[in-house]
């Protein structure tokens, strides 16, 4: 057998390397300082859905609308200035190349989401002239790591909130309140707490049966959603009992609003299947005091002065009335 | 496990290395970028948080970078103080409002770029070239000590390079580490001697 000449072997070591980059299941771009490609391999002429020579000696901007230019810009600026890989990935931007779905069974995402890493390229005389883009298409994992978050959520959702109702559960009612207990411990701003059941509800229970009775506890809470600020805090404390943490709001408008609820209530009587249910509530409202010992302390006066809307007939308002501070002399 | 010497000769490399930093980095951001003279020890994973002199404990971000070359791989991580937020997206070109997304890719781009430069300057005095992987965010507005306790640490012991960034005229500061893991100490030790003749 011949030796082969220099030439020929430099040939087919070319021609191999050029195999690997057609075919190498990534997307591989040369972009020279003005951002005109010089390499289209195989990966981006079938998703792209453009041939090498539409493509070749052509700006990119040009060519792909959808690339931020001042973006890219900035970011391959610095491949120059550092000599250094720069990368992005699908959860800053989703894609680079906006390619679309293209497997009509499995293919679960609208566009390929892709991570992509732009190396330097130094030239003959050793400076970097040029850079390569490397496109992963990572749509697999992306749709994955959405979905899971999609569930944490759910989860997150269902573990706060009280399914019958959808208002915050005891637990996490209660933590809240006790954040907020402490921060007006610190700041002692204005804030007040409504504490209120619903009136007589074993008689809503006995005559109406039990799903007429979830479906009044589900109006009451739909009634109070419906009534508070964004940054109000309402849970269902218990069976028939429901609370309201109002920040920043002084004890007139905490009563302002419970009678708001007590009237709303008391005229829209719940409707399940062909039944109509009067019913009323009885509230209790609570202002922060500095003088309260601890959060448990607070639900305990409003739950008195909720006592005594009931004491009172029911269907009613109290406020907690903290005793007089003793007149400091001097 | 590391000599006086060895340790001096790091600090050294992490010394030129940063002075090149801080060149590239005022080519690129257009701003003077002040370092403070690298520490090297012998940490364990309780101590990092001890090893963060520059950003406070409250309101921290982190982003971590992979890197392997030469035998040698660790782990870079960026802590930016949130305070420093608005200046750093201003140093990185963003002048619009910063959604949630862009301060992701504003925190990751700062880390290439920070971390990047150094580590670039400090393979090329040991000759050899480090691979990056993408940057990831560890977490965003907690604590230090949320922020570094990892549950999946691995390791006993590491050789750490702390470096504290500020930027002149820029409310922007951050602490760089680098964490080299035991396994490589070894090929680390060798080109230590090598430099050291």
């Amino acid at each position: 057998m011949s030796e082969e000449p220099e030439s020929q072997a430099f040939l087919n070591d070319f021609r191999w390397i050029m195999d690997v980059v057609q075919n190498v299941d990534v997307g591989l771009v040369l972009l020279d300082k003005d951002y005109k490609v010089h390499l289209w391999n195989s990966f981006m002429q079938n998703h792209s859905a453009t041939a090498a020579e539409e493509v070749i000696g052509h700006s990119l901007f040009d060519l792909f609308p959808e690339i931020d230019e001042k973006w890219f810009r900035r970011k391959v600026q610095s491949v120059y200035v550092l000599k250094n890989s720069a990368f992005t990935t699908w959860e800053q931007r989703p894609y680079l190349f906006r390619f679309d779905n293209y497997r009509p069974i499995t293919g679960k995402a609208e566009f390929m989401y892709q991570n992509s890493t732009f190396i330097p390229i130094q030239g003959l005389d050793g400076s970097t002239d040029s850079i390569c883009v490397i496109i992963y298409d990572v749509t697999e994992q992306a749709i994955n790591n959405i979905e899971l978050e999609k569930v944490n959520e759910t989860l997150e959702y269902i573990s706060k909130t009280d399914g019958l109702t959808g208002l915050l559960n005891r637990k996490t009612w209660e933590n809240l309140l006790e954040k907020e207990y402490e921060r007006e411990s610190r700041y002692h701003e204005n804030c007040s707490l409504i504490m209120f059941d619903i009136d007589h509800f074993k008689k809503v229970n006995d005559n109406y049966g039990h799903p007429a009775g979830d479906e009044v506890i589900r109006q009451t809470a739909d009634i109070i959603r419906h009534s508070i600020r964004k940054t109000d805090i309402a849970g269902r404390y218990g069976g028939e009992e429901y609370v309201i943490l109002l920040p920043h709001t002084p004890i007139d408008s905490a009563y302002v609003l419970a009678e708001r609820i007590r009237k709303k209530i008391a005229a829209k009587p719940a409707c399940y299947e062909d039944q109509v249910i009067n019913y009323t509530v009885s509230l209790g409202v609570a202002a922060f005091d500095p003088s309260l010992k601890s959060p448990t302390n607070w639900i305990d006066f409003a739950d008195q002065a909720l006592y005594q809307s009931k004491q009172a007939g029911r269907n009613a308002t109290n406020i907690y009335q903290y005793p007089e501070k003793p007149v400091e002399e001097g | 496990m590391l000599s006086e010497d060895h340790r001096d000769c790091l600090q050294e490399i992490s010394n030129v290395a940063m002075g090149q930093a801080g060149d590239h980095l005022a080519r690129l951001l257009d701003a003077f970028v002040i370092l403070s003279i690298p520490h090297v020890a012998i940490l364990s994973p309780s101590e990092i948080a001890m090893a963060v002199q520059t950003v406070d404990d409250q309101n921290v971000s982190g982003v971590c970078q992979g890197f392997i070359g030469g035998g040698i791989s660790g782990e870079s991580m960026l802590l930016f103080n949130d305070t420093s937020f608005i200046d750093l997206a201003k140093l990185m070109g963003y002048e619009d409002e910063v959604s949630a997304t862009a301060e992701k890719e504003v925190l990751i781009d700062a880390t290439n770029i920070l971390v990047g430069a150094l580590l670039r300057g400090i393979a090329e005095q040991m000759d050899i070239e480090f691979s990056f992987g993408p940057p990831a965010i560890l977490g965003q507005h907690q604590e230090l000590d949320k922020l570094l306790s990892s549950k999946h640490v691995r390791w006993n012991q590491a050789l750490v390079i702390e470096v504290g960034y500020q930027i002149e005229n820029y409310d922007v500061q951050c602490d760089l580490l680098v964490v080299i893991t035991e396994r490589s100490l070894h090929y680390l030790l060798n080109k230590l001697n090598y430099l050291l003749g």
